[in-house]
């Protein structure tokens, strides 16, 4: 499955509600159709994404967990 | 044969239901409403700032220093107990699920933690309480000072998000950097997890039957104190979240969460007081003024507010600062160790003189059965929350009210 990533969010370390906030602004700024990819370390985050895509319509393309306890979460924008 | 093949299938798919997704925050709340109910029942209910003033004022006792030679020793402290088996819950609950990481933050979040967690203290020791013994337990115990306490936690939340919101736009690389994150249970490597995620568990057990004999108050606190901490990492709960997301993301399931915790609590309190239920020696006025605080109206007002730009700063009040440091949130250590130093010197020093200043008829404890008799005070509070539930729920879907 390839993607092309238009832009990377790192959001490593951070705790809620920084990574909701800091993605919330980064796509903001982001036109539609573009793929934002965020990693993170905040468990919260696992359940706080899909739910927030889920409002605003944005598109969750893929979640997953890489080495190191990192998630790894696509977006498509709206 | 083929029946007991079954079994580990049976067992790993009950582990499953627990440990492999979070729980919806409205069971979270089920579960911890009626926790709280369980321990208004054997002693009195839920609070956390006074457990973590217990763990400052062992650390200065150990000191040496402000006098404190005398603190209740932690060992024998209820509520200090009750909050160190809550982060032990929580370390279960994220070590079953293979979600404990040491998660060291950027530095600039370090110090929002510790200036949270510092301010934390400052609004518990003022307003007598926090989001737990002034709000999600004090709510239920129909003391007007927490309908007090909560308007100011309102206000404190909003304008501390938009001062975070301001320093994501013009300092943004404050919550940037370096950051490390050691002993991620991921993959087949982080087995070891479970395996000492079960062991923690038994311990506990263990230290709770130790205490069954002489202290039977103390046993219960260990294990509801450990489940606390377990349901709340589950569940995510968080009164934070609770209180920030409608303005922020406009998300409202952290918000009806806590409210379906507060309704369970509400239903168990008034009848736990109405009935005078576990009066024991102790007059039924008593018991009915338990976690009815003299801080109606200016303390609960002042320390709400203060309470509330802290635990959102921080990104946890008092009980999700506990439930995160065992789940190995260090920006939450930095938390509660401003929280625990900050409490004593507050209690000691800040405090007191400034509630000496204050006229006597603007603190006092405001229990609503008194003036509404007990269908009106419990109309009143299912009201409140009833008005919450519709707000967060149009917001929801309006997001007039929220940032992003």
């Amino acid at each position: 499955m390839d993607i092309k990533i238009d832009e990377t969010l790192d959001c490593k370390g951070l705790s809620c509600p920084m990574p909701m906030m800091k993605l919330a602004k980064a796509m903001k700024g982001m036109n539609s159709e573009e793929v934002l990819e965020m990693i993170g370390t905040d468990p919260g985050t696992k359940s706080d994404l899909p739910r927030w895509c889920g409002k605003t319509g944005n598109t969750l393309l893929d979640e997953s967990e890489l080495a190191g306890g990192v998630f790894r979460f696509l977006i498509k924008k709206k | 044969m083929s029946e007991s093949n079954k079994d580990p299938g049976i067992m790993s798919q009950l582990h499953k239901t627990f440990f492999a997704k979070h729980w919806p925050v409205w069971v979270g709340g089920i579960v911890l409403g009626t926790l709280n109910i369980l321990l208004f029942a054997i002693k009195s209910p839920w609070g956390a700032s006074g457990g973590i003033n217990n763990w400052g004022e062992n650390v200065y006792a150990l000191i040496g220093v402000f006098n404190l030679e005398n603190a209740a020793p932690l060992g024998t402290s209820f509520y200090g107990m009750l909050c160190l088996f809550l982060v032990l819950g929580s370390f279960i609950g994220a070590l079953l699920s293979k979600e404990f990481a040491l998660r060291i933050p950027p530095k600039g979040e370090l110090i929002k933690g510790f200036i949270g967690g510092s301010l934390m203290a400052l609004g518990a020791t003022f307003g007598i309480g926090c989001t737990i013994g002034a709000f999600f337990s004090g709510m239920p115990a129909m003391s007007g000072g927490a309908i007090i306490f909560t308007i100011g936690l309102f206000i404190g939340v909003i304008i501390a998000l938009k001062y975070l919101m301001w320093e994501l736009e013009k300092f943004p690389k404050f919550s940037s950097g370096k950051s490390y994150n050691f002993l991620a249970g991921t993959g087949k490597s982080g087995v070891w997890q479970k395996w000492l995620g079960w062991i923690v568990l038994i311990i506990t057990f263990v230290i709770a039957y130790q205490y069954s004999g002489g202290n039977k108050i103390m046993a219960w606190f260990i294990i509801i104190g450990m489940l606390m901490g377990l349901v709340s990492q589950r569940s995510r709960f968080c009164i934070v979240k609770a209180f920030r997301d409608p303005f922020m993301t406009g998300e409202a399931d952290g918000s009806v969460g806590v409210m379906t915790g507060l309704m369970v609590g509400l239903f168990g309190f008034t009848i736990i007081k109405y009935f005078g239920i576990g009066v024991g020696d102790i007059a039924l006025r008593a018991r009915e003024m338990t976690w009815v605080f003299p801080h109606f109206f200016f303390r609960a007002a002042i320390g709400g507010f203060i309470f509330g730009i802290g635990m959102t700063i921080a990104g946890g009040c008092a009980v999700g600062t506990l439930w995160r440091v065992g789940e190995g949130q260090v920006k939450l250590w930095a938390s509660a160790l401003g929280f625990l130093l900050i409490s004593p010197i507050s209690k000691l020093y800040i405090v007191p003189p400034i509630v000496d200043s204050l006229p006597q008829s603007w603190d006092f404890k405001s229990f609503l059965p008194d003036y509404l008799g007990y269908p009106g005070a419990f109309a009143l509070i299912t009201f409140i929350i009833l008005i919450w539930y519709v707000f967060v729920k149009w917001n929801e879907k309006t997001g007039k009210f929220s940032a992003y």
